[in-house]
């Protein structure tokens, strides 16, 4: 066979019926358009009882909007509850696939790759040596190679990089195993590193797992996954639901916890309907290669950026071109050793949200795309929705602003005739009937929230993993109440958001916060200023229409005005460790952490004082250029090459005025280079004090320390 | 290592600036050392030492050219060749002086071998397997496949839409207009609403 020639399934029974498929996908949005229609209906039929006004009919194109993406949000969490009740048996198949081949050794390779930029290099060595001592302990260790694709752009990070992933491979001997590639060009961000691994060493394997520079996963899952994808070979990419982990703040704490506790029940929905017809999340997730580097490789989008050029959200669309040649998608929802991290803080939450954004308004194209099945379509409507609600929701509270306003001025009472459909059905008054949908609509926004905890206090075996009932309650009511304050400030950010990027505001690529000491008064101020002057601004408006309207408006005004007390006290960590003390927001995996993250939390390979690059006076490039051992490490990892006589002059003044006296751009140039490092190591070691730099001086001058046994003792 | 049946009284007096010039070479010395991550003190003593006797005899014959530079020259280049012995390998200067640090490194020396350390042979035969499989790989053996994108297909509307739009990135005027164009549609909705 022609290993050129695009890969196509190959044709065989589906693993899901398609006609049970469309049922499914009949009945699930069926029924959310029904209820929609009805609810919609309803508000309808109530402003005709009010008479007539500018705003009614805006009011009720978006509420049909926002009230169907709300309907079709609790309609998975319940779908997902009747799968979990009724059909175990059947959606736990994914799985079995994996149990029915056994324990022989895999017939193919697969690789784990971490794309980084601009990471803690310790931080995802540990979580790389905890998934390959994971999968060492299944035995299976043979079958897969790791690899590190750093797009790092920082110079001193890049160092540390290699340092840690030298230390990595000497102490779990797997040289040859665990593999560190950094590109000189970072083209097409995340998408274009993976792309850039597949076509260099893609054909030697026939999956790959992707995961985030955050990501873990239980190796014996792992194994699970690559054994799915051998024994059903349409499977294109099995996506696991990851859990979030190590939440410290009370920001990500009550995120790990809504999570964990509410997201079963989604997933399992979203599987319900979705089924061979998923999407790909971007990381911890198994992917067949060749298809991948067939089909995968993303097209530019008409125009430039923010809207048009390069895909910023790569994953929905990758996942999108599989379904759309054929390829199945599946969401492996009963993988448990699936983790990641979560943004520490709301502002952090916020910027990650404003690339997503971004990416997601950019799939606006693809719905206009040939060959798409419904499936995909869902699922990139359901992300650009993510964040167009948020202006939505935002005008649907200033049209219902205005109409109350206007009826506050008007001094008209509400009823003026009686008689409509659903007062005939019904034979209760308006008001009432206006308590009852309202009623309604939030029974429909806490649905998911009920059901889970509902579930989770009459499974013992759930409760316990929670902490305990009492834990488990005081959580989902703390949570409830922080993420309605949340929901008006992230609403204007999202507002922001979108309205900044159709004005042409495209957005760079940021690394991620990871951890933080929180969010300081200054920088909450200036995030959150707009929301909060918003608040004021409305409760002003609020107050003047009348005290009854300004209390139904607070849950959206408090979350303004207090958006930046919030935003600062959700982010202290000492927060967040009180409520751990006391199980408040506790999760399964905090409480009796799983093999795979005690590896993590154990994982030390990838630090060694006899390779080391971030003391004190010598980090980073310093290192590189000083160190005797950290210099070899990355003169190594260049390629052969020479040096110009403007490349020599650029080594004299890198010594005369050390990094600092040379441009980025220079550093990274000279740091390419293998002769240029290897001369910069020698001078600095030959030249006497006054004929270098002091930075270079200081750094050879700290190493007349007596080392005893690893540690260190003050210079002599 | 050194010369440790060398007589003292064939000391000679050294100036003030020899002092300290070779002061300075002791430091460098002992510093490089440490820096390979030589933990003993006596094998760190001796070996300065040795290395500052050759430099020394190396500067009676060298007039002019700084000690520190001298001891370095030597540091290095015994480093170099000792490892190049080891290894057994023919490589460039330069590269081979990178090769031999990172195979001290990758062999455990600081930890396993500092006894070793720039002595002549016999060397532990399992010291110099281990100082001979030392070596980094980035990547396995290429094996690649393509990737190319394939063209958007979009619908009618959508290819409507697609042209349009880069009519309006090449064309900054038409861009304007449309702009203008939906600001007074805007602007008239409003009007319309308020005051009509």
């Amino acid at each position: 066979m022609d290993d050129q020639a695009p890969d196509y399934p190959p044709k065989q029974r589906q693993f899901f019926s398609p006609l049970r498929a469309g049922l499914r996908r009949f009945i699930f949005f069926g029924s959310v358009l029904i209820v929609n229609i009805a609810a919609t209906y309803w508000l309808f039929d109530l402003f005709t009882r009010f008479g007539v006004h500018r705003a009614y009919v805006l009011i009720l194109v978006i509420f049909f909007l926002l009230n169907g993406l709300l309907v079709l949000g609790s309609f998975h969490a319940l779908f997902g509850a009747w799968d979990m009740i009724w059909g175990r048996r059947r959606a736990a198949r994914i799985m079995k696939l994996a149990e029915k081949a056994g324990d022989a050794p895999l017939s193919h390779r697969f690789a784990v790759v971490m794309p980084v930029y601009n990471e803690d290099s310790i931080r995802f060595c540990a979580r790389i040596e905890a998934m390959y001592r994971s999968i060492e302990a299944t035995g299976h260790l043979d079958s897969f190679d790791f690899f590190i694709l750093s797009d790092t752009r920082d110079l001193d990070l890049w160092v540390l990089e290699e340092t840690a992933w030298t230390n990595l491979c000497r102490k779990l001997g797997a040289f040859g195993k665990i593999y560190y590639r950094r590109r000189i060009k970072n083209e097409n961000r995340k998408a274009g590193n993976i792309g850039d691994f597949v076509r260099t060493w893609g054909g030697g394997y026939e999956g790959m797992v992707v995961l985030d520079a955050d990501s873990l996963m239980d190796g014996g899952d792992i194994l699970k996954m690559t054994r799915v994808m051998e024994a059903y070979p349409n499977l294109g990419i099995l996506q696991t639901p990851p859990k979030l982990i190590r939440g410290s703040s009370t920001f990500t704490r009550l995120q790990q916890f809504a999570m964990r506790l509410y997201g079963p029940l989604f997933i399992r929905g979203l599987n319900h309907w979705q089924l061979g017809g998923g999407s790909y999340w971007g990381h911890n997730a198994l992917i067949r290669v060749k298809p991948f580097s067939d089909f995968c490789e993303l097209p530019a989008l008409p125009g430039r950026e923010p809207f048009g050029g390069a895909i910023l959200s790569h994953d929905f669309v990758e996942a999108a071109l599989m379904v759309s040649e054929g390829w199945e998608v599946w969401l492996a929802w009963d993988i448990e050793g699936t983790y990641e991290e979560a943004p520490p803080t709301l502002i952090d939450h916020l910027k990650r949200d404003r690339r997503w954004c971004q990416g997601n308004l950019q799939h606006l194209w693809l719905i206009f795309a040939r060959k798409l099945p419904l499936t995909v379509r869902m699922h990139l409507f359901m992300g650009i929705m993510a964040y167009l609600a948020s202006p939505l929701w935002f005008l649907f509270l200033v049209l219902g602003t205005w109409v109350a306003w206007d009826r506050a001025g008007s001094g008209l009472s509400y009823l003026p005739y009686d008689g409509t459909l659903v007062d005939r059905w019904l034979g209760i008054d308006g008001s009432t009937q206006s308590i009852i949908l309202t009623a309604v609509i939030f029974g429909l926004l806490f649905l998911p929230k009920i059901l889970a905890l509902l579930g989770a206090l009459i499974i013992p075996k759930i409760r316990r993993s929670f902490g305990g009932g009492i834990p488990l309650i005081f959580g989902t009511v703390l949570e409830t109440i922080v993420s309605v304050l949340l929901a008006p400030c992230v609403m204007a950010a999202h507002t922001l958001m979108v309205i900044g990027i159709v004005l042409g505001h495209a957005v760079g690529w940021g690394n991620q916060n990871r951890e933080t000491d929180g969010t300081g008064w200054g920088e909450a101020f200036s995030v959150h200023l707009i929301p909060t002057l918003l608040g004021g601004l409305w409760t002003a408006i609020a107050w003047h229409v009348g005290p009854t309207y300004t209390a139904w408006m607070s849950p959206i005004l408090l979350g303004l005005l207090l958006s930046i007390p919030v935003s600062v006290i959700t982010s202290k960590v000492r927060y967040g460790k009180a409520l751990a003390r006391h199980r408040i927001l506790a999760t399964p995996e905090e409480l009796d952490p799983p093999e795979v993250l005690r590896l993590a939390d154990l994982a030390h390979a990838s630090v060694d004082p006899a390779l080391k690059a971030n003391d004190s006076g010598r980090y980073g490039v310093i290192a590189a250029v000083v160190d005797p051992y950290v210099n070899a490490v990355h003169v190594s990892l260049l390629e052969v090459n020479e040096i110009s006589a403007e490349q020599e002059e650029l080594i004299e003044k890198c010594l005369t005025g050390g990094p600092a006296g040379i441009s980025k751009q220079e550093m990274s140039e000279l740091l390419y280079l293998s002769p240029a490092m290897l001369k910069l190591h020698r001078a600095v070691w030959l030249r006497p004090a006054g004929g270098i730099h002091s930075v270079w001086t200081s750094a050879v001058e700290s190493y007349r320390r007596r080392i005893d046994s690893g540690a260190v003792e003050e210079p002599v | 290592m050194g010369l440790p049946h060398h007589p003292l009284e064939t000391l000679r007096p050294l100036t003030e600036t020899e002092l300290s010039e070779w002061e300075e070479a002791y430091a460098a010395v002992e510093a490089y050392l440490q820096a390979l991550r030589l933990r003993n003190r006596l094998l760190v003593a001796e070996l300065v030492r040795g290395i500052l006797w050759r430099a020394s005899a190396r500067g009676a014959m060298e007039p002019g050219v700084p000690a520190r530079m001298l001891a370095m020259e030597e540091t290095l280049s015994e480093i170099a060749e000792w490892t190049q012995e080891i290894l057994g390998e023919p490589l460039e200067g330069r590269r081979l002086a990178a090769r031999g640090r990172l195979a001290l490194l990758l062999a455990d020396m600081p930890g396993k071998w500092q006894g070793v350390f720039l002595t002549p042979k016999p060397w532990p035969p399992e010291f110099t397997e281990s100082m001979g499989q030392s070596y980094l790989a980035a990547g396995p053996q290429f094996a690649s496949l393509t990737m190319l994108p394939k063209p958007l297909e979009l619908n009618a509307l959508g290819s409507g839409a697609a042209q349009w739009w880069e009519t309006m990135d090449r064309r900054p005027i038409v861009r304007r207009m449309f702009v203008i164009f939906l600001l007074s549609i805007v602007a008239a909705t409003l009007w319309f609403i308020f005051f009509e």
